[in-house]
């Protein structure tokens, strides 16, 4: 057939239909650990660089994965919880391959004094500003409020 | 050393579904056609077997378990590489470099079909703690009894908890495509002619599920998904199955067959990490760096007369093709656009219609590709036969979130 719409739903179809129970609890880590429990507290992120090639990596790691050394204690950073959109997209499907009822801008964000970027919701009136260089902040949930996961950094704006 | 030798290949029908086939059904298709190409029976001949597959795309637990039955392999050796096909042909490889093996059959497949929640599982390797959560509500009751877990699934802290509002994984390809295309100034038109051709290959290869006579403007007007990536931007998944047999170079004259030679193959994975991962095919650059050398290839884009690259998104196809170093930054576009990348171009680039015009076949990508080249290099390939070729590369990468990719080289003459 050479229509670019396909009939796809093989559910119409003699079947079996089954699920999987797979409900994990993922560990932080050590560095995972250190890195929510300061921004339970703080309204800055923690980094850490690494000894050797002075990397600085956001989220912060226990290991330097380009020269494969430990990146001790005192090697760990307080950065600002900003930076500068380095890729943008506006994403408007859903995991189910349909309509978002809002289109939702993410980027990738590079961390002010860090060699890493983030993944964040970009939280704007205008979806289809070109936001390349654009400088944000992250807006994080009040402090009371905070569990010390992800969902911590609400937005960045 | 061992030279080795492709000396057989099946693969079944590619479609956007296959209610009719069970997947072992499906396999056992490919792979019996494989077997009946080479000329060799699998219960006597074939020393071991390999399939690459992924235990969640599946829908399995420990998927290799339910693999020997149907490819002939019960009480032989045989494995599974959670991979994609390339990295199965690696390993099939080096087991007969290594004289262990002479014949070795190895079969990558997708049925896709049966997974209804493909978006969520492909979310699911994200990673978990610093990732995964960013696409919206992830958290679901839990169904497990633990008490330290309420039954309910927790209030997300901003926005709706309705799973309709989990952003698909695929954004990742629109972040990627809008530094492809500022960093090579190549333009969102230019992608869509990637589309435009391999559609229009597709009609030549009878197995392709995607083929379509579109223009440039249908792929421009259709929907922004993840802009830049458009609808159109996007390779359809598909179901499909694909069994290459492998035999060291004494074997296939035994067996009296006209060889294909595997030269050189390389793979290599990038860190997981978004945060200090490159947006730049790193993966392939390596990879072929590793294949070239192994095939003794010093000029890749003289030396190679026919690729077959990921395409799973339009700027993938260009993308890999300046990081395989098969043109410079920003140079595949016009490569594209003089012609070059098309049947009877200098460069050839996915003749069987790519993933845009087969369908992303997931893990089986790395083997449908390879099958392209062999058939071209048989001279097998009726209407989109490429003349006079000699060398071929094929491409794969293990799509949205990884950063893994893999290159096998396949020549006419033995190296
Ligand atoms: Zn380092």
């Amino acid at each position: 057939m050479t229509f670019l719409e396909k009939q796809s739903d093989p559910t119409s179809f003699m079947h079996w239909r089954g699920d999987m129970q797979a409900d994990y609890l993922y560990t932080n880590g050590v560095a995972g650990n250190r890195f929510f429990a300061h921004l339970k507290k703080k309204d800055t992120f923690l980094a850490s660089r690494c000894p050797q090639c002075k990397k600085v990596f956001m989220p912060p790691r226990m290991f330097c994965e380009d020269c494969f050394c430990d990146i001790p204690d005192k090697a760990w950073i307080e950065v600002p919880a900003r930076g500068t959109v380095r890729v943008w997209t506006v994403a408007t499907i859903n995991a189910h391959g349909k309509k978002l009822k809002e289109p939702k801008v993410i980027a990738l964000i590079d961390i002010d004094k860090t060699d890493s970027a983030m993944l964040g919701i970009i939280k704007t009136k205008n979806p289809d500003k070109d936001l390349f260089g654009q400088k944000v902040k992250a807006v994080l949930r009040p402090k009371k409020k905070r569990e010390g996961t992800l969902k911590d950094i609400l937005y960045f704006e | 050393m061992n030279k080795v030798c492709v000396i057989g290949v099946g693969h079944t029908d590619f479609n956007s579904m296959t209610p009719d086939m069970e997947w072992k059904e499906f396999m056992y298709e490919a792979c019996q056609k494989a077997y009946v190409d080479a000329g060799i029976d699998p219960r006597k001949d074939v020393d071991s077997f390999i399939t690459c597959a992924e235990d969640y795309y599946e829908g399995f637990g420990i998927f290799d378990e339910f693999v020997p039955d149907q490819i002939g392999a019960t009480l032989r050796p045989c494995g599974t590489v959670c991979g994609d096909g390339i990295h199965g042909l690696g390993n099939a490889f080096m087991q007969i470099k290594t004289g262990l093996m002479d014949i070795v059959a190895i079969e990558a497949h997708s049925k896709v079909s049966d997974l209804l929640t493909f978006g969520d599982v492909v979310l699911f390797a994200f990673d978990p703690v610093f990732e995964r959560p960013i696409s919206g509500p992830v958290e679901r009751p839990n169904f497990a009894g633990s008490p330290s877990y309420t039954k309910k699934a927790p209030k997300p802290l901003i926005g709706s908890s309705k799973e309709t509002e989990r952003i698909h994984p695929y954004f990742l390809a629109g972040l990627e495509m809008q530094h492809y295309l500022r960093k090579t100034g190549t333009t969102e038109e230019q992608c869509a002619k990637v589309v435009v051709k391999n559609k229009k290959n597709a009609f030549r290869n009878p197995y392709a599920d995607y083929e379509a006579r579109i223009r440039v403007e249908d792929v421009m007007e259709s929907e922004y998904m993840f802009k830049p990536v458009k609808s159109l931007d996007i390779a359809p998944t598909v179901d499909g199955a694909v069994c290459i047999v492998l035999a060291s170079h004494k074997k296939a004259k035994e067996l009296g067959v006209d060889p294909i030679y595997l030269s050189g193959f390389g793979y290599c994975s990038e860190t997981p990490w978004l945060s200090t991962r490159g947006m730049d095919a790193g993966y392939a650059k390596v990879a072929a760096k590793m294949a070239y050398k192994m095939a003794g290839i010093k000029k890749p884009r003289k030396e190679i007369d026919i690729v077959e690259v990921d395409d799973k998104f339009s700027y993938k196809e260009l993308q890999h093709l300046e990081s395989l170093g098969l043109a410079r930054s920003g140079e595949a576009a016009e490569l594209l656009e003089e012609g070059e990348l098309d049947v009877k171009g200098s460069l050839p680039t996915n003749t069987s219609g790519g993933l845009l015009g087969v369908g992303n076949c997931l893990e089986a990508t790395g083997l449908q590709k390879s099958l392209e080249i062999v058939t071209q290099l048989r001279g097998h390939a009726g209407k989109r036969q490429v003349p006079d070729c000699e060398v071929g590369l094929a491409q794969s990468w293990r799509g949205i979130p990884t950063g893994t990719g893999a290159v096998a080289i396949f020549t006419r003459e033995g190296r």
